[in-house]
């Protein structure tokens, strides 16, 4: 039972949330959505859901059209990104009540909720006030009510945005667990999320969305490895993958006074505008590199971000440790050019030390 | 914190409550413990009298209790079930939204007793536009003046000038509530009764609970409707304890009779009220 969409487009005011949206997935698969804020994720899953309506496009679900399928006879599931329960309701309710909409029988109730709560590590809760869990814990009920029905199409909308940082990966290890555990096989399990790792270590196929257009669909290493274009270079890595405006002759990469060999993939080009892509993690600090001016130095967890200026040229470096800097300071870095990306003028993927679009 | 001065700032609030809520419900039961009429006008001391006549000998007062609660509950279910459809009307996106949302309140913001006079006259058994209408019929209901219909007549002049203050409040209601549920009680599979039944009316239930008791409390006065409407007739057959108190008390002058009335009243409604509320809690709350 297939999922398929044809040109999705949604234009409430002067902007496109969704644009010409097509996609084809399969059941027992799991497909990420991966975009910044506002790229249009929640509206094409809401469109999935039924909770909106696009202006053109169709999409059909096991060869019929979903669009007439009213949102309560659509067997989907969704866990929003806002914790959304019901507040008149306990735990054990509040999980119960997509069963108590079909006539099931009250013991086989109990049984599913009971296996629902096991599975999100709620078991003892189900007597509780909604009020009273923390936003992990009403997290947890509304994933549990969505697995609880069984539904053929379970959406997730940035499921974890919300939870501060521990509660973020605690959950993020068990989504990996349930869904590799098999959620039935027939589901579609459409995930949305604005975080390259999360993308990277849920290991679907990526649909890459910005400004509601599609930009490119792949296998998470192939959108990792290979981004079709610039912009999917920026929303697939973070911080954004370095852009540097350079120029190649004579077998050399020239930017900002700097002559780095260039590597076998990007010799052969030679045009103008060319602008080279390099990931925050391959650049080194290195004490015969080339000199830079630190602008800002974050500390976030174990690593440190430096912010670096030379020139026109701005770049973002990751170091795995925790280092102290201050402003104006010089620090000296070098590149593993051999993992630098090439794009064209138009921002399209010139070459890809991955051995994408080579030469 | 102990300032020796602190009774001098509380005086201006405990005056002003002693003066209007206080005093004049001790008096009142004083009052109630004397024969004042108008040939005796003066607080002597009957005893119980008052009370034993009230309970032993007065069915008219009882009678008209009965009818009170009736004629209160009646209009308050009615008004709480048209004030929510009402109110659930215009709670979605329709068209001219603002303009019904208005139009709705239109009979609250009316004079009640100038609006009851008009009522009198559209119900006018001979004269009146409602039965001229209904004469294409060939019918032509005693509006005022037959002992049941009238009790309707009155339910149906209430109810029109009260079901706003209801969907005020339930609107109020609606509005400030979550849209959460409802996003999440769509993809759960529920159909939009269901959606009401599960979702809408169990968040609704506190401000229900409100509003309800609200609305009994104003309906237990009923008394310019049927003043103006029917005078309690025909027969005493609208009357409604205010108005068979008020005769007692300011046509008949037995001051101390409808004192005792007035005070064994206000007992049976703080009563009757605390178990209302409970038992809708109870209902409604599940608590």
């Amino acid at each position: 039972m297939d999922l398929v969409a044809n040109n999705l487009s949604y234009k409430p005011d002067d902007q496109y949330h969704l644009n010409e949206v097509s996609f084809n997935f399969k059941e027992g698969n799991l497909y990420t959505i991966l975009g910044r804020t506002l790229s249009g994720k929640t509206t094409l899953l809401k469109t999935i859901a039924g909770l909106l309506t696009p202006d053109s496009g169709e999409i059909e679900f096991d060869g019929k059209n979903f669009l007439k399928v009213p949102v309560w006879e659509r067997n989907v599931a969704m866990v929003y990104q806002q914790f959304i329960n019901y507040p008149h309701l306990n735990v054990f309710e509040n999980i119960a009540f997509p069963l108590k909409q079909r006539k099931i029988d009250q013991s086989i109730i109990k049984e599913k909720v009971m296996d629902a709560l096991k599975s999100v590590g709620l078991l003892g809760y189900e007597n509780r006030k909604i009020q009273e869990l923390s936003g992990g814990q009403q997290q947890r009920v509304s994933l549990a009510r969505s697995l609880v029905k069984n539904a053929k199409i379970l959406l997730l909308d940035e499921p974890l945005v919300n939870l501060d940082y521990k509660l973020r990966e605690q959950l993020r290890e068990e989504f990996k667990n349930l869904f590799s555990k098999g959620l039935a096989d027939e589901t579609i399990l459409i995930y949305s999320t604005t975080d390259p790792r999360e993308t990277m270590e849920l290991n679907g196929e990526v649909i890459v969305l910005d400004e509601g257009k599609v930009l490119q669909v792949g296998p998470a290493k192939e959108i990792f490895e290979n981004p079709n274009s610039l912009k999917v270079a920026e929303i697939s890595n973070d911080p954004p993958m370095n852009i540097i405006e350079a120029k190649i002759s004579d077998n050399q990469i020239r930017f900002e006074g700097i002559d780095v060999e260039a590597p076998q993939h990007l010799s052969k080009l030679t045009e103008d505008g060319l602008k080279i892509g390099l990931r925050s993690s391959d650049i080194e600090l290195n004490e015969n590199g080339h000199e830079f001016e630190v602008e800002l130095a974050e500390i976030s967890g174990s690593e440190t971000l430096l912010h670096l200026k030379r020139g026109d040229t701005k770049i973002i470096v990751s170091i795995e440790e925790v280092l102290n800097f201050k402003i104006h300071d010089k620090v000296k870095i070098n590149f593993k050019i051999n993992r630098a990306y090439a794009f064209h003028a138009n921002g399209k993927l010139a070459s890809s030390p991955f051995g994408g679009l080579n030469g | 914190m102990n300032f020796k001065h602190k009774y001098f700032f509380l005086f201006p609030g405990l005056f002003v409550l002693i003066g209007i809520l206080i005093f004049p419900i001790i008096f009142v039961v004083r009052l109630s413990l004397s024969g004042w009429n108008s040939y005796n006008p003066g607080l002597d001391y009957i005893g119980l009298e008052n009370y034993i006549r009230l309970f032993t000998d007065d069915p008219r007062f009882w009678e008209s209790f009965f009818r009170l609660s009736f004629l209160s509950v009646t209009t308050v279910i009615l008004q709480y079930v048209i004030g929510f459809a009402l109110a659930h009307m215009v709670w979605k996106d329709i068209k001219f939204k603002r303009f019904f949302r208005v139009l709705f309140l239109v009979p609250m913001m009316t004079t009640p007793v100038i609006m009851t006079v008009i009522w009198r006259t559209f119900f006018h058994e001979s004269l009146g536009p409602v039965n001229d209408l209904l004469s294409v019929f060939g019918v032509a209901p005693k509006w005022l003046t037959d002992p049941v219909i009238a009790k309707f007549t009155v339910i149906i002049v209430e109810v029109w000038q009260w079901t706003p203050f209801m969907f005020l409040l339930l609107l109020a209601g609606l509005l400030s509530l979550p849209k959460e549920p409802f996003l999440a009680a769509a993809i759960d599979g529920a159909s939009p009764v269901r959606k009401f039944i599960y979702v809408t009316f169990p968040l609704m239930a506190p401000i229900s609970i409100g509003a309800i008791i609200i609305r009994l409390i104003e309906a237990s006065k009923i008394m310019d409707t049927v003043y103006v409407l029917t005078s309690g007739g025909p027969g005493t057959s609208t009357e409604t304890s205010s108005f068979y108190i008020f005769i007692k008390g300011l046509r008949e002058f037995q001051m101390g009779y409808a004192a005792s009335m007035s005070f064994t009243y206000l007992i049976i409604m703080i009563i009757s009220l605390t178990i209302i509320a409970k038992v809708l809690t109870k209902v409604l709350l599940k608590e």
